[in-house]
This record gives C-alpha cells, structure tokens and sequence, in this order.
C-alpha cells in the first residue's frame, strides 16, 4: 500500500487514542477529586496532566507564573489555541487523517469520524465549567468506545488495519508509561503513607485513568501495593492497557506487514518487546522512573523506525 | 402536621437538620443554601433528571418483594441535596459506634462463653433463652479474633431537641452501604459545583477496609486468603449490594450451590476444579446458612459449614448466632452491656423503650397506644410495626392481642419524631424526615467510614424510611475539621 496511506492510517489511530486517553484524564480529574479532604492546590491537582500531555511549557509560556487553575487547565486541554496536542486539535487530526484514507476505511467508520468531529469541535471550544466539561468528556470517551467497536466489526483485518493498530496501541504504550510516570511520582514519596484512605485515592485515580481498577482488585488482593500497580500496569499481559499488551499487539500488527529488509524496525521492535519481557523485581531494581524514561525512549525509536522504513 | 403531645415541657417540634429556629440554615448549611438559590428551580430540576438517569444506567436498583417470585425492581431513589454533618457531630457518633460494637461484641463472646452477663443478673436468662437468635448449637466456638460482628449498620436518629439517639443495631447483614458510596458518586457527578465550598470526607474506600478486616480472618494467613460473598442470588432484595462489593473488592460472588463442604473444609467449585474458601462474607440469615445445623429445608446455604467453622477451616463474617445481640428485646439493655463491659457511660442513649414483658410498661403502652411505636422484635426492614399516630383503632387493637399473646415477641417506644430536612421534591424544596445508618467495620480495629447511609421518608409526614415502603436516600457529607 502507499506510503502516505499508511502514515495516516498510523496517525488516525494515534490521535483518535490520544483524544480519548486525555479525556478520560480529565474526566477522572475532575470528578475523582473534588472532595478534597486533604488541602490540594489547584496546581498539585492540575499539574500532573499537563506534564503527562507534555504541554507543561506551552501552558507556561501562554500563562507565565499567573498560576494553574481548573477553568484554565479544562479550556487548554479541551482546545487550547498554543496547544498543538489539545482534545480538539487531536480530533481534527484525526478527520484529517481519516480522510486521506478513506477508500481504506468502512463506511460506517467513515460516518462515525464525522459525527464525532462535528458533534465536539464547537463544544470544545465554549469555555467550559468544570461539571459541563467532565459530562463532555464522558461523552467523547463513550464515542471513542464506540468508534473502536465499530472499527474492530467492520474494517478489512489487511495491511491498512495492522498500520491502524501499530498507531493506536504505540500511543497507547507511550501514554500509559507518562501516566504511571508522573503519577507514581506523586503518590510514593511519602512511604508512610501506605495503606491510607489518601493512598487509597490516588491509586484508584491512577487505575481509574486506565479503566484498569476493577480489574486490578481482582488481580491483587493486599491493596495497592506500588509494585503490584506498576506490575500490572507494565507487565500484564491480559490487561488492555498494559504496555506489555500494545506491544504484543505491534508485534503481531508487523507480521502481518513484514519486516523484509526492514532493519530499522526490526531492531527497535525488538528491544521495546525485550523490556517488557521481565519482571516488577528488575523494573525496581533499576527504579521504576528510570525504567520508564527508558521504555519511552524506546517507544520514540520504534516510531522513528517505522517513519524512516514505512511512511517516506 | 402532628398532634401536638406535651411531654415533660421539651419541644415536640421535630429537630430541622437544615433551618434553625428563625427560618435561616444553620451555618454549616449556609454555603450549600446560598448555591441552591443561586442554582434555581429549572437547574435543579434538569439535575434531578439526569440523577435519575445516572442511576438508570449504573443500574443501582433494589427490589421490592412483592406477588410474584421476580419481585419488582427499583431505581434506587435519591434526593439532591446533602445531608451535613459537622466535625464535632461526627468525633461523637464515631466514639459512640465504636464504644458499642465493641461492648456488643463482648457480650456475644459472653453469652456464647460463660454468659458472666446472665450469672451477674444483669440481664433475664429468658429473654437471651426465648430469643430466636439465640444459637444454642454454636455455644463454645470461639471465632477468629473473638470478633462476631465484623459489618454493624446501626440506625442513627436525631430527637427534637437534636441529640443524636441510637435507634436500632444491625448486626446480620446490615445492607446499604454500597447505596452510601453510589450517592456520592451520583452527587459528585450531578453536583461537583456543591463540593467547591466544603471540605468533604471520602468514603468510597469503605470496600477496602472492608477487605481488609476480611483477610485478617483468614485461617491460613492474609497471604492466602480466598474470599467470597455468599449471596441467596439475583432476586434478593440487595443483590445489587452484594456484586458491588465483590467487583469492588476483586472477590468471587457465590451462591451455596457454588460450594462444597469435604471433611470441614469449604470449597468453590471452579473449572480448574475445587478452590479451598477461607473467609465467607454471608449476605443470608443464619438461618439458611448450613441445612445440617438451622433449617434442614434450607438450598441457599453451604451444607456442613458451620462444622467448618467450628473447626476453625473457615470464618463466617458476620459470626453465626450474631442476631441475639441486636434483638429489640436485647436493645433496652444495650446501655447496661456497655457499662457492664466496659465501665463506661453510654456515649449514644438509646430511644426509651417499654418492655411488653413488663406489666407496667405494658399497661402504660396500652394506654397510650396512638403515640406509640410497636414493634415485633425479629422483624426488620418496617414489617411487623405499628405506627401509633397513623392507626385505626381497630389494628391498634389487633397489636394489643399480638402483644399478650406473646409479649417477649414485642417492645414499644414513643413515637420519636424523626429529624427534618430540606429534600427536592417534585419541583419544590420541602422537609422529609430522615436517619442514619453508619458501617462500623470490626477487624483487627474497629473502624467507622465518615459518613453513612441518610434513609428519607418520601411521603409528607411519614416517619418511615426504610427502602422497602417507600423510603429514600441523601448523600450525606462528614465535614474535616
């Protein structure tokens, strides 16, 4: 297939989960902690998903030091005008990219793209107050969910799909990684206070973002013990949201296209898998932080690898 | 409203939880109030609207036994606006809770033991005797940690003159608690803006103490601890309640065809074949627990657990035989256990109460029998009950035959008149009365969740709030300091 059919089959996916991923953030953002026990700033509260959506320094660089605020944070992510990878912008890009390809994609899916392009490109845009905002979101993410059923129940499982699914679970992979990142930063310092109701909470948000908190409790009985999080989250295979699932899911996407000459991919897919096929004990060993930057590191190799093999 | 009925000069004007005497909201209300009327009438209703439908799709319901075998399935009905309690509201409901489970808890160990109690003369030997929760077949099991009700659900209510009263102990299989968490996770939905202004104690980690005081039972150690929810299945009244809690703690949700009793060890039926069980959090009354022990006609229990349970291969939470110690007729001694126990003076009274045993309190009852509550004393849920102010003569005097009859079967007390509160009802705001029902959950610790269950009286007037006749529900908020 064409080069550029594919670069947008990649993209569409990725920015369709990067949208859906973000809303879910701020969903569980807004709601999982308004009750606020404990004194939480605003900025302890909002900071997180700016570095998690790496959009830290354009916030700063549109704010200054003027502070982070709820009605500020929303309107940024939602479809801030300097943020190049806010919910709307991600939207359009994905349109864009469906677009390009659309003689690959099914008609339904086709219909799906516009509804949710229209049905959320002027909404984004009002200012927002936080309980309309959250309902939105919920409503993004169940269009996402719906997208995704029909894209699994309608569209051809050939070359155009694989490129579907390395984009999709690559995005996948690499927002996990910042949210166990930046999230277990936060949560851990404090040792003692594991086991606490506040311990408690931050886990369940954490989970709560990955859709992975029922499932989770069913995995691990001794409560939310850092390493048993991080395991899960990483390592295990049956969870859809592991970094360990997407990457079995890329490996088996690159079968299907075949890695022929492909040296570059090779090589990088072939790492990225390697640093899943270990265990909690290592990750700790090397320290968690450290172990992540280096799985997104690897996670950039195999975009660039692709890019360099597939989409030029 | 009510007749008004003098009694020794207190006010019989029910307490308002919301307003003060001059018509303004008390100050912890007065945030909450300054938003409601900012909020309006036409939002209000809009959020009344999409609470329900929230509910719809989470599918929080309850069902209503009624003609056929199904039952009636029922939205689980919530009212906007929260119910507050204050910091120093709550240090006294908590020490109080705590103060009783764990006198309760001793008397249980006591009756099931020695019974020092009864030799002590502090309590009739007839009425633990007569008592049909009284288990004669577990008298010297000892179980895990000496501890038999390890979920209490205990009925707050608030007098006229505000003082929190404890109106009835739950000590079976209390129910509601998930009802606490959904109403929370409704209001934060509906009504996040309602939040901005307080600072909110969290309950939605009830589930996780919960499973913790549950592993702590485990007869092989926390590390392998195998529990289940034993439910009677899909058409209890609180199923919804028991798959809440064993998706939120990741448990298996069983019912006893599930399980299996070999020589006293309990085992779940799997596909990778026989899973051993080590704690067995029951939803069903003892008596279909184990047909070999209670009811022989019993399909809903586990046969042979409860010789499990004596041999010390799996714990039963709550104990068998539990039910003894919240028998109406036990209540009136309630504070008598706890200075007997403890030496202490009851931080929570109890609502006064008549024994019907007794000819004099019984004669006094009669007498006034349109301001009395009748209730029979193995009932529960507002079945077996006789409102005073709402009867005829004519079923009034039916209670008076059901009390000679047997009088051991029945207590009264005065109608207590519920607190009030400001509820949004059909487009306007209007006062319902209401009570409390905190989880106390007795592990390793006794622990209380800040909050609890609000139950509101949806009929004008009407003082009862139990689910099943027409009750509703309040999210209630425990404020920090």
């Amino acid at each position: 297939m064409l080069s550029r059919i594919a670069d947008s089959m990649y993209w569409m996916a990725r920015y369709l989960e990067r949208a859906g991923e973000t809303a879910r953030l701020m969903e569980i953002n807004l709601l999982y902690l308004v009750e606020a026990e404990e004194d939480m700033s605003e900025e302890y509260r909002w900071r997180p998903i700016l570095q998690i959506t790496s959009t830290e320094p354009m916030y700063r660089e549109l704010f200054g030091d003027t502070g982070i605020t709820t009605p500020r944070v929303v309107q940024f992510i939602s479809a801030g005008r300097t943020n190049t990878s806010c919910i709307r912008t991600c939207l359009r890009l994905f349109r864009e990219n469906a677009r390009v390809a659309r003689d690959r994609i099914s008609k339904e899916m086709w219909e799906a793209v516009n509804e949710i392009w229209m049905g959320f490109n002027e909404r984004l845009k009002t200012s927002l107050s936080a309980e309309r905002a959250s309902s939105l979101f919920v409503e993004l993410r169940n269009q996402v969910a719906r997208f995704n059923g029909l894209t699994a129940s309608t569209m051809m499982r050939g070359e155009a799909y694989a490129f579907y699914e390395l984009g999709g679970c690559l995005e996948r992979a690499d927002m996990t990684s910042r949210i166990l990142d930046v999230k277990y930063h936060i949560i851990l310092p404090d040792l003692s206070m594991v086991g606490s109701a506040l311990d408690y909470y931050q886990w369940a948000a954490l989970l709560k973002s990955l859709s992975g908190f029922e499932a989770f409790r069913r995995s691990y009985h001794a409560g939310f013990m850092p390493a048993d999080v991080a395991e899960f989250v990483v390592l295990n295979r049956e969870f859809p949201r592991s970094i360990a699932f997407s990457v079995e899911r890329m490996t088996e996407a690159l079968e299907k296209i075949g890695l022929q000459d492909k040296e570059a991919t090779s090589v990088a897919f072939n790492w990225l898998s390697a640093m899943v096929d270990t265990t909690a004990r290592d990750i700790f060993a090397q320290g968690l932080h450290e172990y992540l930057e280096q799985l997104l590191d690897k996670i950039g190799q195999c975009h660039a690898a692709l890019a360099g093999d597939f989409f030029q | 409203m009510y007749k008004h009925i003098p009694s020794g000069g207190k006010s019989r004007t029910p307490y308002h939880e919301f307003y003060s005497d001059d018509f303004t909201p008390r100050p912890h209300y007065q945030l909450l109030w300054d938003h409601i009327r900012s909020t309006g009438n036409n939002a209000l209703e809009v959020k009344s609207h999409e609470s329900q439908l929230a509910l719809q799709a989470e599918g929080v319901t309850f069902t209503v036994y009624g003609d056929n075998e199904e039952g009636i399935e029922r939205i689980w009905p919530f009212d906007l606006i929260p119910r507050i309690i204050t910091a120093s509201e709550w240090v006294k409901i908590e020490s109080g809770l705590k103060q009783r489970v764990r006198a309760l808890n001793l008397f249980l160990a006591d009756l099931y033991g020695e019974q020092k109690i009864i030799k002590d003369g502090v309590i009739p030997p007839e009425l633990i005797y007569q008592g049909k929760d009284f288990r004669r077949e577990i008298i010297g099991i000892v179980p895990p940690l000496g501890i038999y009700t390890h979920i209490s659900g205990i009925d707050i209510i608030r007098d006229e003159q505000g003082e929190f009263l404890i109106l009835e102990d739950n000590l079976r299989t209390p129910s509601g608690v998930s009802y606490m968490i959904e109403n929370r996770v409704i209001e934060r939905r509906i009504m996040p803006e309602f939040f901005g202004k307080y600072r909110v104690r969290r309950v939605e980690h009830y589930p996780s103490l919960l499973l913790a005081a549950l592993r702590s039972l485990s007869p092989r150690g926390k590390e392998n601890a195998e529990i289940v929810v034993l439910t009677p299945g899909i058409y209890n009244s609180a199923y919804f309640e028991h798959t809440f809690l064993a998706k939120e703690m990741g448990v298996e949700l069983a019912e006893g065809r599930d399980m299996v009793t070999i020589n006293d060890i309990v085992y779940l039926k799997t596909t990778k074949g026989l899973q051993q069980v080590d704690v067995i959090y029951r939803r069903i009354d003892d008596d279909f627990l184990d047909p070999l022990v209670f009811r022989s006609d019993s399909a809903l229990g586990i046969t042979g657990v409860i010789n499990a349970w004596r041999a010390g291969n799996v714990a039963i939470v709550n104990a068998p035989g539990s039910g003894i110690a919240d028998d109406k007729a036990v209540y009136p001694f309630v504070p008598d256990i706890i200075r007997y126990y403890l030496g202490q003076q009851p931080i929570l009274n109890n609502v006064p109460t008549y024994q019907m045993t007794s000819v004099k309190d019984r004669e006094y009852v009669f007498d006034n029998m349109e301001r009395m509550v009748v209730k029979a004393v193995s009932e529960s849920g507002g079945y077996g009950m006789l409102m005073g102010p709402s009867s005829t003569p004519a079923l009034r005097k039916e209670f008076m035959d059901l009390v000679l009859e047997n009088p051991r079967n029945y207590i009264a007390q005065p109608v207590v008149y519920l607190s009030r509160h400001v509820c949004y009802m059909d487009s306007e705001l209007e006062a319902r009365h209401l009570d409390l029902r905190p989880f106390v959950i007795y592990g390793e610790d006794i622990e209380v969740v800040p909050g609890g269950l609000t139950r509101v009286a949806l009929r004008k007037g009407s003082l009862v709030v139990n689910s099943s006749q027409g009750g509703g529900s309040k999210d209630t908020w425990v404020l920090a300091e």
